[in-house]
């Protein structure tokens, strides 16, 4: 039942979690976000295990983001020092467990995304009356995650292969060596996906209103009841949020 | 070209005598029973495959399109791993090595360049291997220079190199590596996106290494370019060694 949800039903989820993980500012309530997220791709059944092997190359990255966030988040009480100088406070542990747990949250949603294909997302928006140039903007998005990560692969295997031993260089070393890699990957990117535009413009297309689609996409009562039931949800968990805090 | 010739003369000094690199014609990659299929799929890209390469001479590995060519050499450097048999390097299985110890011993050309060029200059993707296993800051410049030079990317030195064209970008790849003076070699279609000048320049150099004591392993289609550098021809076919020239010497078998 749950595989065959609407595209759209599926992206008004993933608007609904990440709004509240962009909300959440504690570590508790993110990791009861993050808990239920997860129950909700179990429900989807998406094998967890083979998307944690999928992200293991982005693990790194979250790594150093924790850390980074640690080190340099003033404030709170001193948890280490090396005498005057303070390397991590309660502040920082919070700001680095915060940060960590929104950014999981974010991609265990986006996965949500992945059970569909992208160009039903298209025909789904554009039968919401979404202009197709956005529509078709999120999807080439969707289609890029994948790219991301194939660049970010390469990158480290070539790394290693010119002899970097990554594990063992110094921490210092390691964060500034990812900082430089990162352009590199980002640039890969936006290469490709120029040569994308490029490529689809050779090839004639054009977004014209007058284009049609064969496969129409239609709203089950489960895609009318999430799509009710998630929104209403995440303002009442928000409303409560915002009476708590 | 002065800056080469100087090279030429001087690059013994760089390269390990051949006794501390191993002794040549002893196998240093030794593949046995190999197979491999992407995520479990079948049929599998490559079965059965047993081949062992000495440090010593250019061995070419030729066949169709989706044969297994790239997989075979993704596996024999360990960014892929066998799904039966077993591969060695130096006598121990490669799944001891990190990929860095493997990087160290074997030099990886990537089929497309644009997957291995990760820095922020050209002169930097050329000194970065040497840079960060220590070598002394004077021996970096001078051999980034050499290879700049060699290669004719010297006016490119300050450029981005995911900027550069093609062909470029294959000649910055393949210098990368060439820089690192790794004991053995593997070129994944290395002539592609070079003109004729630049692929005589490039079997200059393969033969050099060659002579040096290094062995080299390229796949390529060009038929040209492998009769005149390669000893040693491995043809594949769905996935299997269909011919191996080293049997000719060995009764003349095929498989």
């Amino acid at each position: 039942m749950t595989m065959k949800l609407d595209p759209r039903t599926k992206l008004v989820m993933v608007l609904c979690i990440t709004t509240l993980a962009i909300v959440y500012n504690t570590p508790g309530a993110l990791f009861l976000l993050l808990a239920a997220t997860i129950g909700l791709l179990l429900l989807f059944r998406i094998n967890l295990i083979r998307v944690m092997g999928y992200l293991k190359p982005y693990f790194m990255l979250l790594l150093v983001l924790f850390l980074a966030q640690c080190i340099f988040t003033p404030g709170g009480e001193v948890l280490l020092a090396i005498g005057s100088v303070r390397l991590l406070g309660t502040r920082g542990l919070l700001m680095g467990t915060t940060v960590v747990l929104r950014l999981l949250i974010v991609i265990a949603a986006a996965v949500l995304l992945t059970t569909s294909n992208s160009r039903d997302f298209i025909s789904g928006l554009v039968q919401w009356k979404v202009p197709y140039e956005v529509a078709f903007m999120v999807s080439v998005t969707i289609r890029f995650l994948p790219i991301f990560r194939d660049e970010f692969i390469n990158v480290v295997t070539a790394v290693q292969l010119r002899g970097v031993e990554l594990k063992k260089v110094p921490w210092g070393q390691k964060i500034d060596l990812f900082r430089r890699l990162f352009f590199p990957v980002v640039y890969g990117a936006i290469v490709k996906a120029q040569q994308l535009s490029v490529a689809m413009e050779a090839r004639g297309f054009r977004a014209y209103p007058r284009r049609t689609y064969l496969r129409q996409l239609y709203l089950t009562r489960w895609d009318y009841g999430l799509i009710l039931v998630f929104p209403g949800l995440t303002l009442l968990l928000m409303g409560l949020h915002m009476r708590l805090v | 070209m002065t800056g080469r010739d100087t090279y030429i003369r001087e690059e013994a000094q760089y390269i390990p005598a051949r006794s501390s690199i191993g002794e040549a014609g002893a196998a240093f990659l030794e593949l046995s029973q190999v197979g491999f299929s992407y995520s479990g799929k079948r049929p599998a890209v490559l079965s059965g495959i047993n081949l062992t390469f000495a440090r010593e001479g250019i061995t070419a590995i030729m066949g169709p399109n989706g044969c297994g060519k790239t997989t075979l050499t993704k596996l024999m450097v360990g960014i892929l791993s066998p799904a039966s048999g077993e591969i060695s390097l130096e006598g121990r299985s490669l799944q001891e090595y990190t990929l860095a110890q493997v990087g160290r011993r074997i030099g990886y050309v990537f089929q497309n360049p644009n997957h291995q060029l990760f820095c922020s200059t050209v002169e930097e993707e050329i000194g970065f291997g040497l840079t960060h296993l220590g070598e002394e800051p004077a021996v970096v410049r001078e051999r980034v220079d050499f290879y700049l030079d060699y290669f004719e990317l010297s006016p490119y030195r300050d450029q981005f190199p995911l900027n550069l064209s093609y062909g470029e970008k294959q000649r910055l790849a393949i210098a990368a590596v060439l820089a690192g003076e790794p004991g053995f070699l593997i070129l994944d279609e290395p002539t592609v996106g070079l003109d004729i000048y630049r692929e005589k320049l490039l079997e200059e150099q393969l033969h050099k290494v060659a002579e040096l004591g290094r062995g080299v392993v390229i796949v390529s289609h060009d038929n040209k370019f492998v009769s005149q550098v390669a000893e040693r021809i491995i043809t594949l076919e769905n996935g299997q060694v269909k011919w191996d020239s080293s049997w000719r010497g060995n009764n003349d078998h095929e498989a």
